[in-house]
Order: C-alpha cells, then sequence, then structure tokens
C-alpha cells in the first residue's frame, strides 16, 4: 500500500473528522453557486415584495401559530395528566376544528357542522385505537 | 396575544389535572404508569426483561403499566423531569458504566437519581475468539500482550460491552506490568458489527454473548463465522442460577469452565474480577418513598409467586430480586469496584 | 405430516390480519412497519412461535407495502422506504392517474415480495456467507453510490448536490452516536442545543416535516383553493391500469428486486437505501431519464419493487447469521427469544418446521397484501376527494402521531416536525431541491460511520480502492452513475 496515504484516526477526535469533511464539499458548492448565480440571487435579494403576489398570509402564518399553540397545549395538558394520552386527544380536538374553520371558503352551517363532527370523531378514533388498544404512548 | 394563550391554555390543563387527578390519593401508584428503558431496541434484552417484570407487576398491582424504549438520554429526561412518580426506568448497569466512562448524558445515578431494586441478570456477556485462534485461554492473551503481541478486542465503548475490556487491560497490567498497553479497542457498534470485525481478521477477540454467539461456536473450525468462547464475565453463583440445559448446545456445566475460578481475569493479583449485567429501576431523585416501598412491595409478591422467575429462565435470564435498600448498597459497591479497575488503566 | 398439522385456520387469518393492520400502520405517515412488529410482539408469548411469526411476518410485509398510499397520493412518503415512490407516483397522481400509479405499484410490490422470498428460500445460507464479505469498505461505498443519486434526483444538479451535502451535515448534528462505535462527542451544536439534540434530529418527522406539514404550508400559502391538484385528480378513467404496462419493465423488475434483496442482506445498511439505489439505477439505464420525476411508471415501479424486496433479504442475515437486516428483523429476534428460540447460523437446520412455516407466512402474506389493496385501491383513492379544510388538519394531526411515537414518546420530536416544516417551506421560496436533501440526510451517519471507520481499520486511504473485487466493482458502478447523470444534464441542456 501507498504510505503516502497512510491516515491515523485519533478516536477522541474522530468524531470530527467526517462533519469538517461534509462542511468542506458543502462551502465549495456554495462558493460555485454564488460565483455562477450571482445576478440571480442579488436580484431576488433586492426584490421589493418579500412575498410572492396572492400570498395568503392570513391561512400561512395562521397554520404556523396554530401549530405552535397545539403542540404547547398537548405538552402541557399531557404533563399534567400523564400517560393517558389525554394531552393529545384534547389538544387535537380544537386544533383540527380551528384548522377547518381557517381553510373553510364560504362558511355554512352544514359545513360548520361537518368539520366540528371531524375534529371530534377523528382524534377520538386515532386515540382509542393507539393509547386504548394498542397501548402506544401519546402525549 | 402570547399571554392570553399560555394563559387559556394553562386554564384547561389546570382544570382538566385536577379533575384528573381527584381519584388518585398521594402514596397510591398511578394507575397508568410509564417506564422508559434505556435502550432504543424493542427486540434487545433490556426490553424483554423490561416487559416481563412490567408484566407481573401490573398484574399484581392491577395498574396499567407500558414500556416505552426511548434510549438511555431519552430515558434520564424523562425521569428527572417527573418527580410524580408516574415515569420510572429500568436499565442496566450500563446506566453507572456510561458516566464513569464519561459519556455525554449520563449522571451518577446514585446522587442525580434514585437507585430502585434489581429484577433479573443477563448471564450472556462474553468474549470470543475465531475457532483456529492460537489463543485457548484468557491466560493465552495475558501472555501474547506480554510477549509484545498486539491483541485487538472489538467492543462498543462507553459501557457494558467496554468494561470486560477494561478489566482485560486491567488484568494483564497486574499480571505484567506494561503489558496492558498491547491489549488495544478495536471501537464499534452491534454484535454483528463486532463479528464482522472478527471474519474480517480486524480483531482478535470480540465482545460477545451466549445468546447470539453459541451457534457460532458449534461450525467446523474451517467456517469463517467459527468462534469460541475465552471468557464468560458473570459471577459462578449466577451461571449456577441458570437452567441446567443452559443454551444450545452448551449446558450449564460447559458454560462454568469460562467464569470464575476456572478462567480467571484478575482484578488485583488475589481476586477475579468478574460481572452480571443487572437489570434494575431507576427513579426521579425526589419521588415519594411511599412509591418506592410499594413497588419494592409489590416486586416481592411477584416473585414470591414463582411464575415471573420461571418466564426469566426461559428466556435465558437469571432472577435477582433486591429490593432498593439492598440494591443500593450492592450496585454503589459494585460501580466503586470498577470505578477503581478503570481509573488504575487511565484513559489513554 | 407436521407441516400440515401446522397449517390451521388461525394460521392463515393471523397471517392475514397481519398483512391487514400492516398496510395500515404503513399507510398512516409516521407510522412504520417497526412500529407495528413492536406494538404486536407481546401477543405472539400466547401464540406460540408458529402462529406468532404469521402475525408479525403479516405485519412486516404489509407494513412495508402500505407505505406507497400516502406516498402516491398525497406526496407524503408513508415510511421511509417509499420516498422513491412520491417522485414519479405523485405526478401521476396529480393528472388523474393516481389509480394506475397505485395499482402498478401493488402490482410491483408483489413481485419484489415472491422474488426476494425465492431467494430467500434457495439461497439463504449461501448469501450469508457472501453479506459478510461486506466490511465497512465496501458498505461505505454502497452508501457512496446511493448518494450518487443526490446528481441524478435534482432539477439543477449544482443546487441538488448542494442540497443534499447539507442534509448530510445537518444529519451529523447531536453525538458520534457510541452505539455505532463513535465516541459520543457532541459536534455541530451550541450549548444551548445540547439537552434537545444529543441524539440528534430523528428521521421520520424530518421526512414527514419536509413532506407533509410543508406541503400544506405551501397550500395555506395559496389560501387552499378548493379546486386545485388534489381534488381534482378524482379516480379518472383516462389512462386505467393494465398488466400490459408490465411489458417493457422485465429488466427494471428484476434490477430493482434483486437491489432490494442484495440492500436488504446487508445488515446495516439500512432499507431507505434499497429503494433510494433501485431508483437511481432504473433511472441511470433508462432510455427516457428525463422522464423521471415526471410521472414515469418505471419509477414507481423501481422504488416499489426494491422496498418489497427488502423484506425476504432482511429475514437472510437474520434466520442464517442471527443478525437483522434491518430495524423491524431486530423484534423479530425479540419474538424468538421470548419462546427461547436461539437464530444464529444453526438456525434453519435446527427448525426445519418454523422455517418452512415462515415461508408459507411470507408467502401468503404478499398474496393478501396484494389482494386486499389491489381491490381496496378505488376506495382508498377517494381520500383525496375528501374537502381540503377537513383533510388536512387530520394530515397534520397525523403526522404529530407518527413523530410522537415513532420514538417510543419523546416530544422533541413533534418540534423536529414543525421546524423540518418551516425548512422545507423555506426551501421552496429559495428554490432548495428536498428530495436530494432528505437522501443527504437517511445517508449521512451511516456513510460517516462506514468511512471513519474504514479509515480507522485500515488507516490507508487506498483501501477503498484495494479492498476486495467488491470494491472495484461497486467503484465502476459509481463511476457510471455519474457519468450518466452528468450525461443526461447535459443531453437535457441541449
Amino acid at each position: 500500500m501507498l504510505s503516502f496515504f497512510d491516515v491515523t484516526v485519533d478516536f477522541d477526535r474522530s468524531h470530527l473528522i467526517f462533519p469538517i469533511l461534509v462542511s468542506a464539499v458543502l462551502a465549495v458548492l456554495g462558493a460555485v453557486i454564488l460565483a455562477t448565480r450571482r445576478a440571480e440571487i442579488g436580484a431576488a435579494l433586492a426584490a421589493t415584495p418579500r412575498w410572492p403576489a396572492g400570498t395568503d398570509r392570513m391561512r400561512l402564518f395562521g397554520t404556523v401559530v396554530l401549530v405552535i399553540i397545539y403542540f404547547l397545549a398537548m405538552e402541557r395538558i399531557g404533563r399534567a395528566i400523564p400517560n393517558r394520552g389525554f394531552g393529545f386527544l384534547f389538544a387535537s380536538a380544537p386544533f383540527v376544528l380551528a384548522i377547518s374553520l381557517l381553510y373553510m371558503h364560504g362558511l355554512s352551517r352544514r359545513r360548520v357542522i361537518i368539520a366540528v363532527l371531524n375534529a371530534v370523531i377523528a382524534p377520538l378514533v386515532v386515540w382509542f385505537i393507539l393509547s386504548s388498544l394498542f397501548n402506544i404512548s401519546l402525549p | 396575544m402570547t399571554n392570553y394563550i399560555s394563559t387559556a391554555i394553562a386554564g384547561l390543563s389546570l382544570a382538566i389535572g385536577v379533575a384528573a387527578a381527584l381519584p388518585a390519593a398521594a402514596q397510591d401508584l398511578p394507575s397508568n404508569l410509564r417506564i422508559v428503558i434505556g435502550s432504543t431496541s424493542t427486540g434487545g434484552d433490556t426490553y424483554q426483561n423490561s416487559s416481563i417484570i412490567a408484566d407481573a407487576l401490573a398484574a399484581e398491582l392491577g395498574i396499567n403499566i407500558k414500556v416505552d424504549a426511548v434510549g438511555p438520554a431519552e430515558g434520564f429526561k424523562a425521569l428527572g423531569r417527573d418527580s410524580s412518580g408516574s415515569t420510572m426506568m429500568i436499565f442496566h448497569d450500563h446506566a453507572y458504566l456510561g458516566e464513569l466512562y464519561g459519556v455525554r448524558g449520563f449522571d451518577n445515578i446514585f446522587e442525580d437519581y434514585r437507585v430502585g431494586p434489581t429484577v433479573s441478570i443477563n448471564p450472556g456477556n462474553a468474549y470470543a475468539v475465531p475457532k483456529n485462534s492460537p489463543y485457548q485461554s484468557m491466560d493465552d492473551i495475558f501472555q501474547a500482550a506480554a510477549d509484545g503481541t498486539r491483541v485487538r478486542v472489538a467492543i462498543q465503548p462507553g459501557g457494558v460491552s467496554e468494561i470486560g475490556f477494561s478489566a482485560m487491560k486491567n488484568a494483564a497490567s497486574v499480571l505484567n506490568p506494561g503489558s496492558e498497553a498491547n491489549i488495544v479497542a478495536m471501537n464499534t457498534g452491534s454484535q454483528s458489527d463486532k463479528d464482522q470485525l472478527l471474519f474480517d481478521g480486524q480483531a482478535d477477540v470480540i465482545n460477545a454473548s451466549i445468546q447470539s454467539n453459541e451457534q457460532y461456536t458449534q461450525l467446523p473450525a474451517d467456517d469463517q463465522k467459527a468462534m469460541r468462547f475465552v471468557w464468560l464475565t458473570a459471577r459462578e453463583a449466577t451461571i449456577q442460577g441458570a437452567n441446567p440445559e443452559g443454551m444450545g448446545a452448551m449446558t450449564r456445566d460447559d458454560m462454568l469452565k469460562y467464569v470464575s475460578p476456572t478462567t480467571s481475569v484478575t482484578l488485583d493479583g488475589s481476586e477475579d474480577f468478574t460481572f452480571d449485567k443487572e437489570f434494575f429501576f431507576i427513579y426521579n431523585k425526589d419521588m415519594d418513598p411511599a412509591l418506592v416501598e410499594a413497588i419494592d412491595t409489590g416486586l416481592a409478591a411477584v416473585f414470591d409467586k414463582g411464575d415471573v422467575q420461571n418466564t426469566l429462565k426461559a428466556s435465558f435470564f437469571i432472577p435477582n430480586f433486591l429490593p432498593s435498600a439492598e440494591a443500593q448498597a450492592h450496585l454503589s459497591e459494585k460501580r466503586a469496584t470498577y470505578e477503581k479497575v478503570i481509573s488504575a488503566i487511565g484513559s489513554e | 405430516m407436521d407441516l400440515l398439522s401446522d397449517l390451521t385456520p388461525l394460521f392463515f387469518f393471523l397471517t392475514i390480519a397481519g398483512t391487514f393492520v400492516g398496510i395500515i400502520f404503513g399507510a398512516i405517515p409516521g407510522m412504520t412497519a417497526t412500529m407495528a412488529v413492536a406494538v404486536c410482539l407481546p401477543l405472539t408469548y400466547s401464540l406460540g412461535l408458529i402462529n406468532g411469526m404469521a402475525l408479525l411476518l403479516g405485519l412486516y410485509v404489509g407494513g412495508i407495502s402500505g407505505g406507497l398510499v400516502p406516498a402516491v397520493l398525497l406526496n407524503i412518503p408513508g415510511t421511509p422506504s417509499s420516498i422513491t415512490t412520491t417522485f414519479d407516483g405523485y405526478p401521476m397522481a396529480q393528472r388523474g392517474e393516481g389509480e394506475r400509479a397505485l395499482k402498478l405499484g401493488i402490482a410491483a410490490s408483489l413481485f419484489g415480495g415472491m422474488f426476494s422470498l425465492l431467494i430467500l428460500y434457495l439461497f439463504a445460507p449461501a448469501l450469508a456467507d457472501f453479506a459478510i464479505k461486506f466490511s465497512y469498505v465496501e458498505k461505505f461505498l454502497i452508501i457512496f453510490l446511493a448518494l450518487t443519486v443526490m446528481a441524478a434526483l435534482s432539477g439543477n444538479m449544482l443546487i441538488g448536490i448542494f442540497s443534499g451535502v447539507l442534509g448530510m451535515l445537518i444529519s451529523l448534528i447531536g453525538a458520534y452516536d457510541v452505539s455505532d462505535g463513535g465516541n459520543g462527542e457532541y459536534r455541530l451544536m451550541f450549548p444551548f442545543m445540547e439537552y434537545y439534540l444529543d441524539s440528534g434530529f430523528s428521521l421520520l418527522p424530518v421526512l414527514i416535516g419536509l413532506f407533509g406539514l410543508s406541503a400544506i404550508l405551501i397550500e395555506a400559502e395559496q389560501g387552499v383553493p378548493e379546486d386545485s391538484s388534489l381534488s381534482k385528480m378524482e379516480i379518472s378513467r383516462s389512462t386505467p391500469f393494465r398488466w400490459t404496462d408490465f411489458g417493457g419493465q422485465f429488466i427494471n423488475l428484476f434490477r430493482s428486486a434483486s437491489i432490494g434483496t442484495f440492500v436488504g442482506l446487508l445488515p446495516g445498511v439500512g432499507g431507505s437505501a434499497a429503494s433510494v439505489l433501485s431508483y437511481s439505477q432504473a433511472k441511470t439505464f433508462s432510455k427516457t431519464p428525463e422522464q423521471f420525476g415526471r410521472g414515469n411508471p418505471s419509477g414507481v415501479i423501481a422504488s416499489e419493487t426494491a422496498n418489497n424486496g427488502l423484506t425476504g433479504g432482511a429475514l437472510i442475515p437474520l434466520l442464517s447469521l442471527g443478525i437483522p437486516g434491518d430495524s423491524t428483523t431486530a423484534i423479530l429476534i425479540g419474538a424468538f427469544t421470548l419462546q427461547g428460540i436461539q437464530v444464529g447460523p444453526l438456525f434453519i437446520g435446527q427448525n426445519v418446521e418454523t422455517w418452512n412455516m415462515m415461508i408459507i407466512a411470507m408467502l401468503v402474506a404478499n398474496i393478501a397484501m396484494f389482494v386486499i389493496m389491489f381491490y381496496a385501491i378505488r376506495n382508498i383513492c377517494k381520500v383525496v376527494t375528501v374537502p381540503k379544510h377537513l383533510l388536512f388538519p387530520v394530515i397534520l394531526m397525523m403526522c404529530v402521531v407518527g413523530s410522537y411515537t415513532i420514538n417510543y414518546g419523546i416530544m422533541f420530536d413533534v418540534w423536529t416536525l414543525l421546524i423540518f416544516g418551516l425548512v422545507g417551506y423555506l426551501f421552496h421560496r429559495i428554490g432548495l431541491e428536498v428530495a436530494p436533501f432528505i437522501i443527504g440526510f437517511i445517508l449521512g451517519p451511516s456513510a460517516e460511520v462506514y468511512f471513519v471507520k474504514s479509515l480507522e481499520s485500515y488507516g490507508n486511504l487506498t483501501i477503498f480502492f484495494t479492498k476486495s473485487w467488491i470494491a472495484v466493482v461497486l467503484w465502476l458502478l459509481i463511476m457510471g452513475s455519474i457519468w450518466l447523470s452528468v450525461f443526461v444534464a447535459r443531453k437535457a441542456r441541449a
């Protein structure tokens, strides 16, 4: 074997070898992209409307905010009553309903009733099957 | 807005929490107990022991227990967060060996948590060599190291798999000071990774287990996969607790040839090093002592009935119930011994 | 005869029921075959070994197969190994060929399953001896070969590779895993991340965040129009499924099934690599590689044949070495130990009856999988006609369930889902590519371990070329794969 290619791996520092290698490759690729597409990237950064035309900010940000509240609520409730999957059950129902209402075009009595039923039944079925039947941990 | 939301959430959770918490009085065990284990595998020995014990305990106490294979780091986190007693952990000696070897995510379980009862032992921790290896015994290995031959040992670093290796180095330094430098670790992962290093000729000795490697010892010597045990780390008394038919073609008497005193890996020149992989409970430090008591009593009742012993033995595990107080004393003594071994060979 | 007395109605019932439940687990994003098997493991104790195995093998086959349903209909891979199914399956569904894509996938799954079963039955011990010729070096080259798919999958090669390498880097965050032989040290993170990220981001939440949540965010950005692509793609009869669709696919089927079986039999390489490799090879050897990613049936066939080919393959090292080929078969070891049965090199010889019954169970499970899915598919397809304001929140909820349960109850995995949902949305906005990113993310950790450990064992860089004839063959395949993707990219530009 060619001794020129010999490498000694120090076990205590071996966690850095691959990250450094990958970062280097990434940096080179990034530099090439920057060099070849400078014009495009510059134009994109300078573009005045930050959001593309027709962005539905209410639904986009609404989704993100509701998801965050959902996760926080699930965790809190799950800690208050541990090991029964109640965090999941009690947080999911309002969340499913809220998202349904957010995404619904044209509210009508019938649609809302269906959405409410969906929001109650879906989490209940999932909770029952997983938590009660299969004994799987839910929040 | 965030304030409103968090108030609302807190209110909601409080309301439900109070309602649900009412039926259970403080000193009672929670009706839904979660046992996290220090392994992410649901096919491994930790899961099996935990679920055998959990099932028996749940039936005895009339509560619901589920076992979640979340792994050591997440297991300790979950345990640390919950002092109510609705989360407990079952793990083995890795819990303190990880700390002794300085692995991230491991704290001193005797100080930061509360050690509970031991329940069972996996007696299978072993060391093996290729069947055509020049090393017939541990003595041959120590002699080779003394003669300046490099002996490569495949292990998974930082726990149960490494402690036997540390003991080998320690014994080498007791027998022939300086020769321990010739016993070197090949750090790898699972059992199949260790086997693979042996097949590749990249390791002379591997950490193995009776359960997964016994059949390899029955293969003819010209098979690349054939192995031979050289050492079982268990105590003699532990192996004597197994069923006489042993495992596979290896009877209990066959096993006894590979344990101390017949096979000796010395600790200090007079006593032999032994290691049993014991499974035990770990609790949150602030858990109500009444719950500790309740689990001890429950387990004592389970082991009195005797069925769980048969279930354990059928899967080649050794029943080993010690109530919390005894278990604590026993395990902390064990930890002290291994701490000495590990510090004696130093960190290279 | 013993064999006949074991073939009880209960045996068949358990196999078929297992397959059915497995399909449901596989079809729910985030629920996997592994989880289905883990959940049902305790039941096997009372069922006895043979009936217990029937149930578990049914779950295994069903779980692996069910993943194609959401992959095709919703563009969310039900399991990591069906990622490549989304690449062509979803475009087909968008142009009204959802049913056709699903049926192609199901038939391909059946072929893959049967092929690997045959290999398992005939050649298990011999192939196990072949599998142990693969040391760290050869395994690294296999992963490297799979990584070259990043180039083939990219819309723009440079951006695609950049995204893929970024995925690899993100996958390395956390500790260098001790259980793979690492030193357990942290890298690529700030101290405040250590509490949450000591074991890094976990694959499944990342996957469903990037594919599931981000797709919903992109829809939300556009106001969730009621008549967009999703609801338009009702089960159109324009291009129905025909068996003759498999006309020119014989080589593809054969190659994909072989790749699936082969990857399955290498311990540790992992299931997702099978479909990724098979997909990239199908594309490289295709006469019309530019159609891949735009709804080419060959892509669906390659992906689904390979991930079912995995089933038989992964059982080879399990039953002839006692070493599991993937995470699901690792749990099967538990089922054997529960019954006091050792699995190792002597298993087949000592347990002929169990071995034969396992083969029969696999056979029944594959047929059951095909019958159940093929005839239920028209009804399953109706899921896309459910109004989005009802469907999306339920999908979101299922993504949460999948993320939380995949590692048996870790809340941070749920937050990971959100983080990567936002990352996926950001990628969409700035033009980075999700497919190569996720492939880099999946393969990154194995690439690291195999690369670093090769150097640790052999201490010389040339080992990657000189280790064995297998290494040489793998290099030829790697070169071929790279050369062809460059060639295809040139051709597409011209």
